[in-house]
């Protein structure tokens, strides 16, 4: 059984790009999120990508690395469930992150 | 009275009525001209004292008044006053005694003046009452007299002379001095010496003296004086006759009269004192009368010139002139006497030396002529009698003359003082009674009786066995010689402090003006019949002096035609010996003194006899002597040693012929072995022989203690003094040169055997003794060398005294090298045999040919009384068969013992192995099972070894032994024993291994078969013993409770009955269908198996109960009916609960039971002591409570038995509350180990004597997640552990750094992972009340390094560190282990 995530691409209401992540993240579906995130990267074309993790309920060293992998054209949208795991990853001092 | 008289008498003289004469004569007094005035006038007490003095019969006097005028009674008149009554009446006492004033006058100035009484006795005082001062002795005493008044007016005398009994007294003294010489003869010189000394004490009597003596022209010479220095005038030293003024009257004396002399003139002028104030005036002379000639000589006495000459005086001067003419004369005879004896003791001497000079001289001639002569009576035996007839008197003569130049011999060593004696205690009634005995056959030959009357003695007498032999034989001889009727008497007895021997016989006496000179050397009593003729006279002269160098005496009594008596004393002890000279017994020291001589020559007295001629037919080839033939028959067994061969066989046929065992050997060295082996009882042997001559046979044949009392003869060719010397020095008994008469060896060999058998008479009793003992017997000396032993010995151990002796090490210790065990055994018990005084061991020892013996030792150390050394003396049995039969029993024991007590195969072969190892000192034991299996099942000593690991060699043994027959042990030399038996898993092989040096005997191989056949038996009795425990066991764990638990739980038990593994407490989880769990523990009454069957009853209804309808208080009820039906199940306690799981809430009813404890995280504890009702089955019809709880997360629950907590004396809530705080305290422990310490810290000091049983719970339980290392599984095993962390109640942030951590420790496990095959993750999370322990397991094999792709994985250990507080992570072959902890923040 995969887990469960849903991927949303979609835009603020800033009209900035964002790709919404419900669910969670990890070994089972990280190539997944990996490939909808280059795409919403990609098609954002220069502006930076902000990705809404707050209802993202675990997040694993996998999808960490699809992050890092595009930390500079995206920002993050971050709970204080997955701050710690940001902050220790180092992944915060690479992205913008605003927490909700 | 006259009538004049009477007129003149005074008026009031009636005063002196009573006083007779002297009444009369005082009454005449005029006292009117003394100061006491007429009697008339006197007071009434001078008239009273007066009628007093005169009435008594005792001399008195007094003296009254001022000028103490003089009365006195008619005693002292007649007594003292003398000459001077009655004038002295009625004057002053100082004029009547005026010349002894200044000795009285004082004494009565003295009672006058104190008014006490004078006491003197015995008071010299010269009174002139017979015209000169004589020499006067009074005793008297002053009394005071008074006055009517009562003053001090006079005194009155009580006095009693003793003139006559002092003088008498000293003169007595004097005369009884003189008779009173201590010495009994002493020269004149000496007497006069003394007598002067003692007439020279009495210078009153004899103020001085002089003896003369004449000479043989008349003329006198001063011999001595006293009381007058030498030289004086008075006494010259000579008085020539016809000196025409001589001082003495010289010619008058030699006429025997006894002159007064008056010493006047010149010669006198001068002259001493003595003890008087003015010297003598006349001397009384008296001649020394000599019985039948004229006068010695004379003695002058001065006389005391204050007594006068009377009879008494003259007689005492004529007593002291005899004692001093006695003395004279007793002086000169026996100077006489002396000079005589002298002139007698030099003629002796004379006599002796020349004898004795000339003896030595005549020995060598002698020896020529009497070997040609017995060489000659051999070869002419049956030759004419005349010529047979002469040649006896040559030989008889030649012996004759012989035994005297021996004899001289001996007096000019006892003259020269070169008579070495040799003293020892003897047992002088068995010495004297054997030596007695060597004469009996010749005097019972001479028709005469014999009689010996022989006493014990109380104690040794001290002898030289040779001298003493030479007093016997000699008193015999001389009592056979003289004796032609009756018999001889010989005794011994004891009296006062000696030993008395007489030697009595009926003969013909002495006469008795022959017996002084008896004892004279040649002195012979001439004309008084005997047996021969023969005789020198010196016998008896070398007897006494014998005795005398013994400090005995010797007296003969006789009588003739009566007969003579010697009696011989001597004394005890050794007091009277020289110094250093006695002895320690010893009968082989003594030198010896053949009687054969005297006895022969006393037979040649005697007539010969019919029989001699068949005897002597009888040994036709010996040239024996007549006199051997006559001599009482003595054989013996002799051995011979000389080199000669026909010296040899000559010895043998002499000696075979006269009926002794002959053994002959070639050399010393042969003799010596043939003596220890064959004891012979005398050793004739050469001195000069090759390889061990007969000196160095001696020696060593003394030196050895079985042979140091064989008596040995010397053989030599080597003639004169010194060689025999050096023989007997060298412990010879005798001594004979070649050559040598037949008659003479056979005579000395009879001699000495006799001899030896008197004097180891008891050794060889002691041999014969020992010899005789089943036990073995042995004696070590100091060093520990066996000296002697018995037959048993050798009979036992198979060495023989021949090889004696033994020093150690001893031939039949067990070998150092091969069996090195015994041998040290052996070396132990040495060195307690030389280390103590006494003592016992067992030890194993080798017989001769080889085979183990076990012998039982006791020992003791001895003072050897010859030597005084230490000695060891001991004995032993054989106790090899009891030695086998003890070790058989021990180790069988020992085995059962192992068996019995071993709880199953294992144990028991070990215990077995061990055994057998320490009862044969093995180095290993190995016991193969050949079972089932592959490789056989190896059990031995060492518990490392297995088959695979044994050498090649031991595991061929046993492979080998396999095929063996059952119970048949097999050894190998040098390597060890093996046997077959049966083990219950098949043919089991034993092997033990024994090191080169321990061998293994015919009595091990059946010991080995013995306990083999026990082994098997015992094995085969503990597999089933084995079978039947295993079984119980099962079924106790199956009442126990169940084998799994749910997880979260952790139980502990502890049966009060050994082996038991059950007891009457239970606990007991069920999961129920719904998820929840039924938590029981329960406590039924008593302990042991019977508790037990109950339990399990109870427990299985509960069980079932409980998964009918999970409701605690239902339950329990339900358990009341089913207890009523059960015996013994009646007040069982039980807690019983229903717990959730997931969340913690517990539903409980307790029947009876002590209350639950629940520590929480924060430290709060709860008692869950609601929900209690009574004991199961008590009330049967009553409903009962039930109680909740519920258990927050991380909360401990312990259920328990109030085994637990139940102390004596000791409330149950004291328990309780040390249970409380145990669980409280370990909360943050893991509850496998909380149970443990939980267990450990409350047990009592002797461990629990009640069943226990334990139940922990901590909510919730560990997760334990077991999935395939995929990456879908690890979404449900987030949820799960997501749950489960909710349930531990962790705050929602550390819930999620848990789950990351795990995630990335799942992830890591699924990427390394065999993907192919993928393996399988285990994930175990466990909470104590502040931790968190996660451990992730996968089995998977691991991937090589990680491509550059895939570094995110980086990420995830960093993650896990960063999350949780300590990660280890362990990588090994079988997979990689992930181990996290994170602690709980409250």
């Amino acid at each position: 059984m995969t887990s469960t995530l849903t991927l949303t691409a979609g835009h603020r209401p800033d009209g900035a790009p964002s790709l919404t992540a419900v669910g969670e993240i990890d070994m089972s579906n990280a190539e997944t999120f990996a490939t909808v995130l280059a795409d919403a990267v990609h098609r954002s074309e220069k502006k930076p990508l902000v990705v809404d993790l707050t209802a993202v309920e675990y997040l694993d060293s996998a999808g960490l690395a699809a992050l890092f992998e595009h930390a500079e054209h995206i920002e993050l949208l971050s709970s204080p469930l997955l701050e710690p795991l940001l902050t220790v990853s180092g992944l915060a001092d690479l992205v913008t992150i605003h927490s909700q | 009275m006259s009538s004049s008289e009477q007129q003149r008498a005074s008026p009031g003289a009636d005063v002196f009525a009573a006083g007779g004469e002297v009444g009369r004569d005082l009454a005449t007094v005029d006292w009117a001209a003394t100061p006491l005035g007429p009697p008339e006038g006197w007071p009434q007490s001078l008239r009273t004292t007066v009628s007093i003095l005169l009435s008594s019969r005792f001399p008195m006097w007094m003296a009254w008044g001022p000028q103490l005028t003089f009365f006195c009674n008619a005693a002292y008149r007649r007594d003292t006053l003398g000459g001077k009554y009655p004038w002295a009446l009625g004057r002053p006492a100082s004029e009547v005694w005026a010349e002894i004033w200044d000795d009285i006058g004082p004494r009565i100035a003295t009672v006058l003046s104190t008014g006490e009484a004078t006491w003197d006795e015995g008071l010299l005082l010269f009174l002139e009452r017979s015209g000169y001062p004589e020499e006067s002795y009074h005793t008297f005493s002053y009394s005071p007299v008074r006055d009517d008044d009562g003053s001090l007016v006079g005194m009155l005398c009580v006095v009693s002379e003793d003139t006559e009994r002092v003088i008498g007294e000293r003169r007595m003294a004097t005369l009884r001095d003189l008779g009173s010489d201590p010495s009994v003869v002493r020269t004149e010189q000496e007497m006069l010496a003394f007598t002067s000394q003692q007439l020279g004490n009495n210078l009153r009597d004899l103020p001085f003296t002089a003896t003369y003596l004449f000479d043989d022209n008349g003329n006198a010479r001063l011999a001595a004086a006293t009381g007058i220095p030498a030289g004086h005038p008075a006494v010259p030293d000579s008085l020539t006759v016809g000196d025409p003024c001589p001082a003495w009257p010289v010619e008058a004396l030699a006429r025997g009269e006894s002159p007064l002399v008056d010493l006047t003139g010149t010669p006198f002028d001068g002259i001493p004192a003595g003890d008087w104030p003015h010297p003598p005036t006349q001397a009384l002379v008296m001649p020394l009368v000599q019985q039948g000639s004229a006068p010695y000589g004379f003695l002058v006495a001065a006389l005391n010139r204050y007594r006068p000459l009377d009879d008494s005086y003259r007689g005492f001067i004529e007593l002291t002139a005899g004692h001093v003419a006695t003395g004279i004369a007793s002086a000169r005879s026996y100077q006489a006497q002396q000079r005589r004896a002298e002139d007698l003791a030099e003629l002796d001497r004379a006599k002796t030396a020349f004898f004795s000079n000339i003896s030595h001289e005549f020995r060598t001639p002698l020896t020529l002529i009497m070997g040609p002569v017995d060489e000659l009576r051999g070869r002419l035996a049956d030759a004419d009698p005349q010529i047979r007839d002469e040649l006896e008197i040559i030989h008889r003569n030649g012996l004759r003359l012989g035994k005297l130049v021996n004899t001289l011999l001996d007096f000019s060593r006892i003259e020269a003082g070169r008579m070495q004696a040799h003293y020892e205690p003897v047992d002088l009634s068995a010495a004297t009674t054997d030596l007695a005995s060597v004469f009996r056959s010749a005097i019972s030959r001479a028709g005469l009786t014999f009689e010996v009357d022989v006493r014990p003695l109380p104690e040794p007498v001290y002898l030289d066995r040779g001298m003493w032999e030479k007093v016997v034989l000699n008193l015999l001889s001389n009592a056979l010689k003289f004796t032609f009727d009756g018999g001889i008497r010989v005794s011994v007895s004891a009296e006062d402090r000696y030993a008395v021997i007489t030697v009595a016989d009926t003969g013909v006496g002495v006469a008795e003006h022959e017996m002084p000179r008896l004892f004279e050397r040649f002195h012979r009593i001439e004309n008084v019949r005997s047996r021969s003729n023969e005789g020198s006279g010196i016998g008896l002269a070398l007897v006494q002096e014998l005795v005398g160098l013994h400090r005995g005496t010797i007296v003969a009594d006789s009588a003739v035609g009566k007969g003579t008596t010697f009696t011989v004393r001597l004394p005890f002890g050794t007091a009277h010996l020289p110094k250093d000279t006695p002895a320690p017994a010893n009968v082989n020291s003594a030198p010896p003194a053949s009687a054969d001589p005297f006895v022969q020559e006393a037979l040649r007295w005697l007539p010969a006899q019919a029989g001699d001629e068949d005897v002597r037919e009888q040994s036709p080839q010996a040239p024996a002597a007549e006199s051997d033939q006559r001599a009482p028959n003595v054989t013996a067994s002799v051995l011979v040693a000389d080199d000669n061969a026909d010296m040899r066989d000559y010895l043998a046929r002499l000696l075979g012929s006269a009926g002794h065992r002959v053994a002959v050997v070639g050399d010393g060295q042969a003799a010596l072995e043939a003596a220890r082996t064959g004891n012979p009882e005398l050793i004739i042997s050469d001195v000069m022989m090759p390889v061990m001559d007969g000196l160095q046979l001696v020696a060593a044949l003394r030196g050895d203690p079985r042979t140091a009392g064989t008596p040995v003869l010397l053989l030599s060719a080597r003639a004169g003094q010194e060689a025999a010397i050096e023989g007997l020095e060298a412990g010879a008994d005798d001594y004979l040169f070649k050559p040598f008469s037949a008659a003479e060896l056979l005579a000395r060999v009879r001699a000495n055997v006799e001899l030896s058998r008197l004097r180891t008479g008891h050794a060889r009793w002691r041999t014969a003794l020992i010899d005789s003992l089943q036990e073995a017997f042995f004696v070590c000396d100091e060093d520990g060398a066996v000296i002697e032993i018995n037959t048993a010995f050798t009979d036992i151990l198979g060495f023989g005294p021949e090889d004696l002796p033994y020093a150690p090490i001893h031939p039949w210790w067990p070998d150092a090298v091969t069996d090195s065990d015994a041998h040290q055994q052996v070396a132990d018990a040495f060195a307690l045999l030389t280390g103590h005084t006494h003592g016992s061991y067992t030890i194993p020892v080798t017989h001769r040919d080889g085979h183990r013996l076990w012998a039982s030792a006791a020992f003791n150390q001895v003072q050897d009384p010859d030597s005084g050394r230490r000695v060891i003396v001991g004995t032993f049995r054989d106790v090899t068969a009891e030695h086998y039969t003890v070790q058989r029993e021990s180790a069988l024991a020992a085995l059962g013992l192992r068996l019995s007590r071993s709880e199953n195969l294992t144990d028991a072969l070990s215990g077995v192995l061990a055994e057998l190892r320490d009862l044969w000192q093995a180095s290993d034991v190995v016991a193969s099972v050949f079972d089932t299996s592959t490789d056989p099942t190896v059990t031995a000593t060492d518990p490392a070894l297995r088959w695979e690991n044994l050498s090649e060699r031991r595991r061929q043994a046993l492979l080998g032994l396999r095929d063996k027959p059952l119970l048949t042990p097999v050894t190998e030399r040098s390597s060890g024993a093996g046997i077959t038996l049966e083990h219950p898993h098949g043919t089991m092989a034993l092997w033990i291994g024994l090191g080169p040096a321990r061998p293994f005997t015919e009595q091990d191989e059946t010991l080995l078969a013995l306990l083999a056949g026990h082994i098997g038996q015992g094995l085969r009795r503990i597999a089933q013993i084995d079978q039947q425990r295993e079984t119980a066991l099962a079924l106790q764990r199956a009442i126990l409770g169940p084998a799994q638990l749910p997880s979260g739980f952790a139980v502990r038990y502890e049966p009060a009955t050994r082996p038991l593994k059950v007891g009457g407490d239970w606990y007991d989880t069920i999961e129920l269908p719904d998820g929840r769990i039924g938590i029981v523990v329960g406590d039924c009454v008593g302990h042991g198996l019977r508790a037990a069957t109950v339990m399990g009853q109870l427990r299985s209804a509960c069980r079932a109960l409980l998964l009918q309808d999970a409701s605690p208080a239902i339950t329990l009820r339900a358990l009341d009916r089913f207890a009523a039906l059960l015996p013994g199940a009646t007040c069982a306690t039980v807690f019983c609960g229903v717990l959730d799981p997931e969340t913690g809430h517990l539903r409980y009813s307790s029947a009876g039971h002590p209350p639950a404890i629940i520590a929480d995280t924060d430290g709060t504890t709860h008692l869950l002591d609601q929900g209690r009702s009574h004991p199961i089955g008590v009330r049967p019809s009553l409903s009962r409570p039930e109680a909740e709880h519920t258990m927050p997360g991380r909360a401990t629950l312990l259920l328990y038995t109030d085994g637990l907590i139940e102390r004596r004396r000791q409330p149950l809530t004291t328990g309780i509350e040390r249970a409380t705080a145990a669980i409280h305290d370990g909360r943050g422990t893991p509850i496998e180990q909380l149970a443990t310490d939980v267990m450990a810290k409350l047990a009592p000091a002797g461990g629990y004597d009640d069943d226990v049983a334990l139940l922990l719970y901590r909510q919730p339980g560990p997760l334990e997640l077991e999935f395939p290392a995929e990456a879908t599984r690890l979404a449900p095993v987030r949820t799960a552990l997501r749950g489960w962390l909710n349930r531990v109640g962790v705050d929602p942030a550390t819930a999620q750094k848990v789950l990351i951590a795990a995630g990335e420790a799942c992830s890591n496990a699924i990427e390394h992972g065999h993907r192919d095959n993928p393996g399988r993750i285990r994930l175990h999370a466990a909470a104590t009340a502040d931790d968190l322990r996660l451990t992730v397991v996968d089995n998977g094999r691991w991937k090589p390094a990680q491509s550059p792709a895939n570094s995110h994985r980086g990420h995830g250990l960093a993650l896990m560190k960063a999350f949780m507080n300590h990660v280890t992570v362990t990588t090994g072959t079988a997979g990689t282990v992930i181990d996290m902890q994170a602690r709980i923040v409250p």
